[in-house]
């Protein structure tokens, strides 16, 4: 039986009386690469925090891999689930942000071996090896022992990636990871993330407001306005023969802005 | 390639160099100055220095103790007032409040006069220790949260991305921001620490206010002596001040580009 | 430990009711010669001529890099040598007006550094006079930053006042030690001092963060 990688059950999220997320029903499958697009406040950002757990929901509930993660199976009951639970759950989790988060204490790579020593207790050596193959992979190797204070940002976000990939995840995040840059920073990241994309081992999720990008890489896009997902399907049917009202305004706006 | 070489902004690393450069100078030719008196006004000095200077070295004891306590203190309530763990929170602020809320002398009193009555009767200068140790570890402490509340929320952020556990994530990514960040605080309460140490002399110590005291009820040498007092606090803190700086640019030596 | 009731209502308390009153009157009074004495010496600090800055802003280092109860013992010996003879009070709340005068100084300065250079700017191109730039726009943004900090003073001040009783002056401190003194019993009177402070800063505080309120929401909307 195969499951969705991600699966959405009617999550709830609510700041007050502001709801961010109305009953939201969402499912990327196994090493696809979904795109979510939608003006601001529109709630798609906080899909990827709920899932990555920086901020709780709440109602409904959230699967990855078939197995729940905001709830466990305990005799058959779904109940709120234990810190442990959630950060086993959560390993299968990477996420790329918007502004980074580097460890500015650290050098390069100690930024991606911190996850493989610290969490994972790989020796240092063995972990190093592998942060230099993936510093290596983002076109960084030299700046290894570099502090993110002496990486431009295109480098300190290609940094973050490594450092993503270092835990071995089966879902990537990414939240924006262009909209902090300089423009000509931004074409070093998107090369990295499509060679990801490309790649097939991964299931993507990316918010972004590079469309050309979106479409070049995803297999699936979703508009999503208003804590809804309005619209969704193949790249060039949803920017082609957009069919909501919002979603061609929205299209028509940003082609405007270029 | 580059090497990883000098990291701040030069101009930053410069800038620091120059104040604390600017300080040793000072510093020295308050020294100098107080060498040179000494010598200046021998006859006059020798009757009352010697005694101010062993009150120096009382003083110095006691600060050094207490503020071993002060930062222990002050990091174990700091922390203890973010705890998840309700007893625990509950604790730390208790303590902080009781102890910034009351005045040091108050508790230098109550622990020298009143502990007695509990059965334990503490020396002078471990009830000075402790009074000023505590006192200070109650407002340290808000310095230490303040620094760990100001590293920033995409940090943590991180940090469960990479699936870390929360005691690592405390030890290996907050508290070595936060150190850099309550350095300022922190060295500044120091040297509030070192003028509250004149305080001892309430319970019989003789540092160098007590000193100070005695030696202008015995010699009616009012301005020289009380000059030479202050002199000697404030180089103390001029000291402490220096330590500071060099600390701080210590840590903040990666995070002049602060993202 | 035996705490005694009767000792504490029928000594105790009448004398520190008296007491109180001596501790409240020097942290008010303190207080007030502070609020002025720290907007002089910031004028001083802040003046065009270096020639009063900078020893302005020496004079402000020394006094906050020593300590108050050094300073307090400085002007209680020098003031009858130079024949000025005061009460102890007078000249207890003189040494701790002028110790945080300095302190004052700084959070004035600080608060009118805090007012964006542009606001200057514009005060300029609006062709405003210098008393209408200060009442008008620095002044009332200055005011949220300073309002706290000078409240936090007026609690320091208050717990700085115990200190009187190292040169005799019958406050809170120094009563309570005497009824020790005189009764061998030092554990009510400590304690109630202590209570008394504790009870009063957190009144302060309180009270502070109501006036601070009140400012952030009457002036900047």
């Amino acid at each position: 039986m195969t499951h969705p990688m991600i699966q959405f059950d009617k999550v709830l999220k609510a700041y007050g009386a502001l709801q961010v997320l109305k009953d939201l029903d969402f499912s990327v499958d196994n090493g696809e690469v979904v795109s979510i697009i939608g003006p601001s406040g529109s709630g798609k950002t906080t899909v990827l925090r709920v899932l990555m757990t920086l901020e709780g929901i709440q109602g409904g509930t959230m699967y990855v891999n078939g197995e729940p993660l905001n709830k466990m199976n305990v005799d058959g009951q779904l109940v709120d689930a234990s810190k442990a639970h959630i950060r086993r759950i959560r390993s299968k989790i990477g996420m790329v942000f918007q502004s980074f988060n580097l460890f500015p204490h650290m050098t390069a790579l100690d930024n991606c071996n911190e996850s493989p020593i610290h969490t994972q207790g790989k020796s240092k050596a063995e972990a190093t090896e592998e942060s230099m193959r993936l510093l290596e992979m983002v076109g960084l190797a030299e700046k290894a022992n570099h502090y993110p204070s002496q990486l431009s940002g295109g480098q300190q976000q290609r940094v973050a990636i490594a450092r993503t990939l270092a835990m071995h995840p089966e879902i990537l995040l990414f939240d924006e990871p262009t909209s902090a840059l300089d423009p000509e920073m931004v074409g070093e990241v998107l090369e990295v993330i499509r060679d990801l994309a490309k790649s097939g081992d991964y299931t993507m999720l990316l918010v972004t407001h590079q469309m050309g990008f979106a479409r070049e890489v995803s297999d699936r896009v979703c508009f999503f306005d208003g804590g809804k997902m309005v619209e969704q399907g193949k790249p060039d049917d949803l920017f082609g023969n957009p069919q909501h009202d919002r979603l061609k305004q929205f299209l028509s706006k940003v082609l405007e802005a270029g | 390639m580059k090497e990883p070489g000098p990291t701040n902004g030069p101009g930053n690393t410069k800038h620091l160099r120059g104040m604390s450069m600017n300080r040793i100078a000072i510093v020295s030719a308050l020294i100098a100055f107080l060498v040179g008196m000494t010598f200046a006004t021998f006859s006059e000095m020798r009757v009352f220095l010697p005694a101010i200077l062993k009150g120096a070295v009382v003083t110095v004891q006691v600060s050094i103790l207490s503020i071993a306590l002060f930062l222990f203190m002050s990091v174990i309530s700091g922390i203890g007032r973010l705890s998840a763990n309700r007893p625990i929170r509950w604790a730390s602020i208790f303590y902080i409040e009781v102890f910034r809320g009351t005045s040091l002398l108050v508790i230098l009193f109550w622990m020298f006069f009143v502990m007695p009555e509990f059965g334990v009767t503490l020396s002078p200068m471990v009830a000075g220790v402790t009074a000023i140790g505590l006192n200070f570890g109650a407002y340290g402490a808000e310095v230490v949260r303040g620094a760990i509340a100001a590293v920033p929320k995409g940090q943590t952020e991180a940090t469960i991305a990479l699936n870390m556990a929360p005691y690592k994530r405390l030890t290996r990514i907050v508290l070595p921001q936060a150190i850099a960040i309550m350095i300022p605080g922190m060295s500044n309460l120091t040297i509030e620490l070192i003028k509250a140490t004149a305080l001892v002399s309430a319970v019989t110590l003789v540092d160098i206010t007590y000193a100070a005291v005695q030696q202008n009820q015995l010699h009616y040498r009012t301005v020289e002596i009380f000059f030479i007092t202050m002199l000697l606090y404030y180089v103390f803190a001029q000291f402490v001040r220096f330590g500071g700086e060099a600390l701080e640019e210590h840590y903040t030596r990666h995070l002049s580009k602060r993202v | 430990m035996d705490w005694r009731w009767d000792f504490t209502f029928d000594v105790v308390l009448p004398k520190m009711w008296q007491a109180a009153g001596v501790t409240i009157w020097a942290t008010v009074a303190s207080f007030a010669f502070a609020l002025v004495g720290g907007l002089i010496l910031m004028l001083l600090k802040t003046n065009r001529s270096a020639w009063i800055s900078r020893p302005a802003t020496e004079l402000i280092e020394f006094i906050r890099a020593t300590p108050l109860l050094v300073q307090i013992f400085f002007l209680f010996f020098l003031l009858p040598e130079i024949g000025l003879t005061l009460p102890p009070l007078t000249t207890g709340i003189l040494a701790i007006g002028i110790y945080n005068s300095a302190l004052c100084a700084e959070v004035y300065r600080a608060g009118f550094q805090a007012v964006p250079k542009g606001q200057w700017e514009a005060c300029t191109a609006l062709n405003m006079s210098t008393y209408r730039t200060f009442r008008d726009v620095i002044i009332p943004q200055s005011l949220p930053p300073i309002v706290p900090a000078l409240g936090n003073y007026l609690v320091a001040i208050f717990k700085e006042t115990p200190l009187l009783s190292f040169v005799a002056v019958a406050e809170i401190m120094q009563v309570s030690k005497l009824i020790g003194a005189e009764y061998y019993r030092f554990t009510e009177a400590i304690t109630i001092a202590g209570i008394f402070f504790l009870v009063m800063s957190l009144i302060a505080a309180f009270g502070i963060r109501l006036v601070e309120n009140y400012v952030k929401r009457s002036i900047l909307h």
